[in-house]
Order: C-alpha cells, then sequence, then structure tokens
C-alpha cells in the first residue's frame, strides 16, 4: 500500500512538489512562532534567575513599566530618593539592595543612544556574569567607564583608552571591558553611582533598587514592609515575569494567527492537491474498487497520500525552521517589547515533535473529504470509464 | 432458502435480473428481466449491440452494481440483499476482471500490477504471482513498467492479475477489442487454456473468434437475452 502511494505522489512531481513547500513554510512559520514564546519565556527566567532577585523598589507610578525598564536597563522618568535605600537596607530580610540609576544619553553625531548606568559594588553579587575579557572588574576613580562587549566594540576602546562624551563634555579612562553575558549589559557603560548622579543632574536620586532577600521565601513578608518606603514601590519578580509575558503576549497572538492562517493555507494546498488528484484519478481508483479494495483501503490510500505529503512537509518545514529560524528572530525581534539579548528561539524537541504532529494533524484532517470522496466512487465506473 | 441441485453446480445464476437507471425523468431500463446460468467450467460469450445491456450485466455479474429486481447467485451465494461491503468480499473472493483496455496502472511494475488484488484480501502472493507470469509468459518482464510491454503483453498481465485470487470465475470485458487479430488471437487461446483448466470464463465480446471458441453464446439485445444456446 505504501509503494502505491509514493508512486501516486511521485506522478506529479510538479504539483506535490509545490504542495510540500506550502505545508514546509506554513510548519516552520508555525514552529518558529512556538519556540519563539517558548525561549522568550526560558531565556528571561533564565536571566532573572541568575541575578537572583526577589524585588525591585521603584518609584511612584506605573510599578510594572517601571520594573521592567528597569531590568531591561531602561530609563524611567521618575526616580527614588536615596533615603529609600537605607530603608531598605535596614529592613531585616533585605540581604543586598542595589541602588541604580540609568540615563539614556542621545549621541549628536550618530542616531543612536547610548545607556549609562551607575551603580555601586553591592550591585556585583546581582550580577553573577560580570566579568572582564581584559582590564579591570571595577572602578579605581570617578572617571572610570567599564564597557559592556558590545559597548567596547562599538566605541573601539580597550582598557586603558580615554573615552570622551561630547554631550556631558566629560573623559573618561577605560577601566575593563566585559565578557559577552548575552543580557542587556552587553551594550551598556557603566560608571560609579555618584559619577552618574552628578553627570546627569541626579544628585541623591536613584532610579531603582534592586533587592535580594536572605531568604526568597519571605517575599510575602518583606514586600507589605518596603512597600512603605515613602515614593517607592515593590515589584516581585513574578509580578515582572508576569508584565514581560503580558507585553510579549500581544506580539505573539500576532503572530499565532499569522502561523494558524499560513498552516491554514498549507492544510488548504494539501486538500486542494489530493481533491484534484482524486478526480483526475476516478477511472483508476474505481479500477482499484473493481480489483477488490474496499472502501476503507481506498480511504486508507488517499489518507495515506495525505499523510506523507503533510509529514515530507511537515519534516521539511522543521528543517527550514532551524536554518532559517535565527534569520526570522532577527526580523521579529525589533518588535518585542524588552526582548532578552539572548536567542529568543527555542526549538528544542517538545517544540520540533509538536510542529510535526500538528501538519500530521492538519494533512489528516485535509484528507478527509478527499479520501471520502475518493472511497465512494463505484466499481462500475471502472468499466464505464474504459 | 433451499438451492436446486442444478443451483449447486452454476457458478451464476441469474433470475428476472432487472436494472433500471434514472436519466433525467426519463427510465432507462438497461436489463429487463434477463435470466440464464452458467455452470462451472462453462466458457461463455455475450454478444450484442452497443446500448444492448452488456456492460449492466457485467457489472451485476462482478458485483459492482446491484440489480434493480431480480436475483442472482455467484458461487452459490445470494448476491441480492447484500451490502457494499459484503460485496466487495464477493468480488474479491470469486471474481476476476480482465479489462478492454486491461486497467494496468503506470507506474507499478508487471508483478506489482498482478499482486494488486492479494494486496487488498490481504493473501501472500509472491510465489503465485510468479506462477502465473510464467503462465502468460511474462516472467521475464516481471519488473517492466505497462508503457514498456506491447498490447497483447499488457493485457497476459491483466489475465494474470484476474487469476491471483484463484477466483471461481473469470469476467472478460472485450478482452481483444484493444489487439490486432494476431495477439487478439494469442489471448483468445489463453481464454481457452484457463478454461480447459476449469475455470468459468464469461466474455462480453464481439470478436467472432472468441465468440466462436466460446462452448456457450449469450445474445443481449435491447437489455433482453435474445437466444441462448
Amino acid at each position: 500500500m505504501l509503494t502505491l502511494v509514493l508512486h501516486n505522489l511521485l506522478r506529479r512531481p510538479l504539483r506535490h512538489g509545490l504542495t510540500l513547500a506550502g505545508v514546509a513554510l506554513a510548519v516552520a512559520v508555525l514552529v518558529c512562532i512556538t519556540a519563539f514564546g517558548t525561549g522568550y519565556r526560558q531565556t528571561l527566567r533564565g536571566e532573572l534567575d541568575r541575578a537572583g532577585l526577589q524585588m525591585m523598589l521603584v518609584p511612584t507610578g506605573c510599578p510594572y513599566d517601571d520594573a521592567a525598564r528597569v531590568l531591561k536597563n531602561n530609563t524611567l522618568e521618575n526616580s527614588l530618593p536615596a533615603s529609600a535605600l537605607d530603608l531598605a537596607r535596614r529592613d531585616p530580610a533585605v540581604a543586598v539592595a542595589a541602588p541604580f540609576l540609568m540615563a539614556a544619553l542621545p549621541r549628536t553625531d550618530t542616531r543612536r543612544t547610548d545607556l549609562w548606568v551607575g551603580l555601586d559594588e553591592t550591585a556585583l553579587p546581582l550580577k553573577p556574569w560580570w566579568r572582564v575579557t581584559a582590564g579591570r572588574a571595577w572602578f579605581n576613580g570617578p572617571d572610570e567607564v567599564i564597557l559592556g562587549a558590545d559597548a567596547a566594540a562599538l566605541e573601539m576602546r580597550a582598557p586603558g583608552d580615554k573615552f570622551f562624551s561630547p554631550e556631558t563634555r566629560r573623559e573618561f579612562r577605560v577601566a575593563g571591558v566585559l565578557e559577552r553575558s548575552g543580557t542587556s549589559d552587553d551594550s551598556i557603560f557603566f560608571i560609579p553611582l555618584a559619577t552618574t548622579q552628578a553627570m546627569f543632574a541626579q544628585t541623591g536620586r536613584l532610579t531603582a533598587i534592586a533587592i535580594r532577600l536572605k531568604d526568597p521565601a519571605l517575599v510575602r513578608e518583606a514586600a507589605p514592609r518596603l512597600q512603605e518606603i515613602p515614593g517607592a514601590q515593590v515589584v516581585t519578580m513574578t509580578e515582572m515575569m508576569g508584565t514581560f509575558l503580558n507585553l510579549l503576549g500581544a506580539v505573539r497572538t500576532l503572530l499565532l494567527a499569522l502561523g494558524v492562517i499560513a498552516l491554514t493555507v498549507g492544510a488548504l494546498s494539501v486538500f486542494n492537491t489530493l481533491l484534484a488528484g482524486v478526480v483526475e484519478r476516478s477511472g483508476e481508483l474505481a479500477l482499484l474498487r473493481a480489483l477488490g479494495a474496499s472502501r476503507t483501503q481506498v480511504f486508507a490510500l488517499i489518507t495515506g497520500e495525505s499523510l506523507l505529503l503533510s509529514g515530507v512537509g511537515g519534516a521539511l518545514g522543521l528543517a527550514l525552521a532551524v536554518a532559517g529560524g535565527p534569520a526570522l528572530e532577527n526580523l521579529v525581534r525589533p518588535w518585542v517589547p524588552f526582548a532578552p539579548a539572548q536567542t529568543l528561539l527555542a526549538l528544542d524537541d517538545r517544540v520540533l515533535l509538536n510542529g510535526l504532529a500538528l501538519a500530521l494533524a492538519a494533512g489528516a484532517l485535509a484528507g478527509i473529504y478527499p479520501a471520502w470522496r475518493a472511497s465512494r466512487l463505484s466499481p462500475a465506473l471502472a468499466v464505464k470509464m474504459e | 432458502m433451499t438451492t436446486s441441485p442444478q443451483e449447486n453446480t452454476s457458478v451464476i445464476a441469474a433470475q428476472a435480473l432487472t436494472k433500471i437507471y434514472q436519466r433525467g425523468r426519463e427510465e432507462v431500463r438497461a436489463l429487463d428481466a434477463v435470466s440464464f446460468t452458467v455452470a462451472r467450467g462453462e466458457f461463455t460469450a455475450i454478444t450484442g449491440p452497443s446500448g444492448a445491456g452488456k456492460s449492466t450485466l457485467l457489472n451485476l455479474l462482478g458485483c459492482m452494481d446491484a440489480p434493480t429486481s431480480g436475483t442472482l447467485r455467484l458461487d452459490d451465494r445470494e448476491v441480492h440483499g447484500l451490502d457494499e461491503r459484503a460485496r466487495t468480499e464477493l468480488r474479491r473472493s470469486t471474481v476476476g476482471f480482465v479489462f478492454q483496455h486491461f486497467g494496468l496502472l503506470p507506474t507499478l511494475t508487471v508483478e506489482e500490477n498482478v499482486v494488486l488484488p492479494a494486496l487488498f484480501a490481504r493473501r501472500s502472493s509472491a510465489r503465485r504471482a510468479e506462477m502465473l507470469l510464467e503462465k502468460v509468459g511474462l516472467l521475464h518482464r516481471r519488473t517492466h513498467r505497462p508503457h514498456e510491454l506491447s498490447g497483447g503483453e499488457m493485457q497476459r498481465v491483466a489475465i494474470a492479475r484476474a487469476l491471483i485470487n484463484e477466483p471461481r470465475l473469470l469476467l472478460a470485458d472485450e478482452p481483444t477489442g484493444n489487439l490486432d487479430s494476431a495477439t487478439g488471437y494469442s489471448i483468445i487461446t489463453l481464454f481457452q487454456q484457463l478454461n480447459a483448466e476449469g475455470l468459468t470464463v464469461l466474455v462480453v465480446t464481439h470478436n467472432a473468434v472468441m465468440t466462436a471458441a466460446a462452448r456457450r453464446q449469450l445474445a443481449l439485445r435491447d437489455g433482453r437475452l435474445a437466444d441462448g444456446k
């Protein structure tokens, strides 16, 4: 029976080739979109876990937006008073309270905007990826800068080089260049906290305070206390994760809709190919009935063709997703809010198997009507069509 | 139901077999109360002009269609009242069919074409296919495809295919209609040989040599059996 199925498909190479291409493209798009959502979640969780944060203190306003911006090294319009840091550090549940001041600096010579982050040494335990490829891992003076891997590459600076910021008219010396971490730190200019406050006229102000608790289980107990700090509000990492995923949700829904449309078009293409084949081969299918094939066997024959088309198309689609996924990711990345720096595509076994299963299910569904129609052909047609 | 001794020896027993088609509002009586029997081992030719009802009769005898009225027994089994599945089963096990245009699948080899009915019947067939191909003189062509064969060779393959499930009855629709007379004659000889081995053969034909080769002739006209010998 498989030989019969194979021979039938090889009979119309162009028609079936085009159908395979349609299915492959649809499956590739769908798999990439599924992998994208999974990858985003995994990467984000990985970043948060590596930081070992349980919560952030951000200025009052929209706490989730603020926290998301801070975590991704974006600037805030409001700021926290320095007193909030003292109060946070005094809380009995807090192990580390690391202050940050972030500022975006549009460059006059290029179209890009640099992100400057001021921090003190308490931030280091929260950045386990903080390792230098060259130079020192911390500042020796107020006018030193540590560059993220991408920032150093962009500025073409190495440790010991001078670095002038024309917009703020300040000169820095490069203390070190960080190893690539796959986080948003890669593109940041790090300077001491006090220097940032002076440079951006934010003396005594902070963008956020990242908090690690002595025990992660203390979140429920500590959050209400920290919430009492004037001008500050608490955002836990669980809430943050939800915010990120909500922001992603809109993009993902749009992409999934595209994927479903692609798969529907693929299934319709299989349907059309099979139906055309059944109409074209009516005499031959009736002949099979005349030779003793039961309706079920004819139904199975056409369903087999459908499954083979969609299965091979699906497998090609998986190969296409693995080969072309990174290019698709680059296309989609600019539309993703607060995209993690690491890959967003998680093309794991589960995603690939789901893609193949979906292709087979769509193929089986698309084959039902043509197979039913073929199975209803009268064997008498074989004599009539002679 | 009781069966007479005569019915027990007949492969075909048709009684008042009638088939009416609806063409628009018009009723077309393709077969009109046809009654006949074919005994085991007979070689019967059915003749008649176009539209006489030969193909309709062949369809009914091959369990490919159901009569409007009348009864039909094939190999001592009542066909009337059988559902589609049972008719398929009866066709598969009892009838071998040879078509005028051979009906070979172009994508399959000679051997694959021959074993096709056995595949549908879930029977093992490799050895029998080999034996049948040898019988029709085409064992050396087993891996060839139909387009590489002559008309006579294709019809021999079709005959081998019709015999793969060891049918009691071989039905043929104009088996020499697409062949030149010399090739047609070799096919007639093959039919005679099969009949001589005990196979019941019923052929619809316009070929005078084939008609003469049959031991019995039935003539159909306007859906009715005109005469029988």
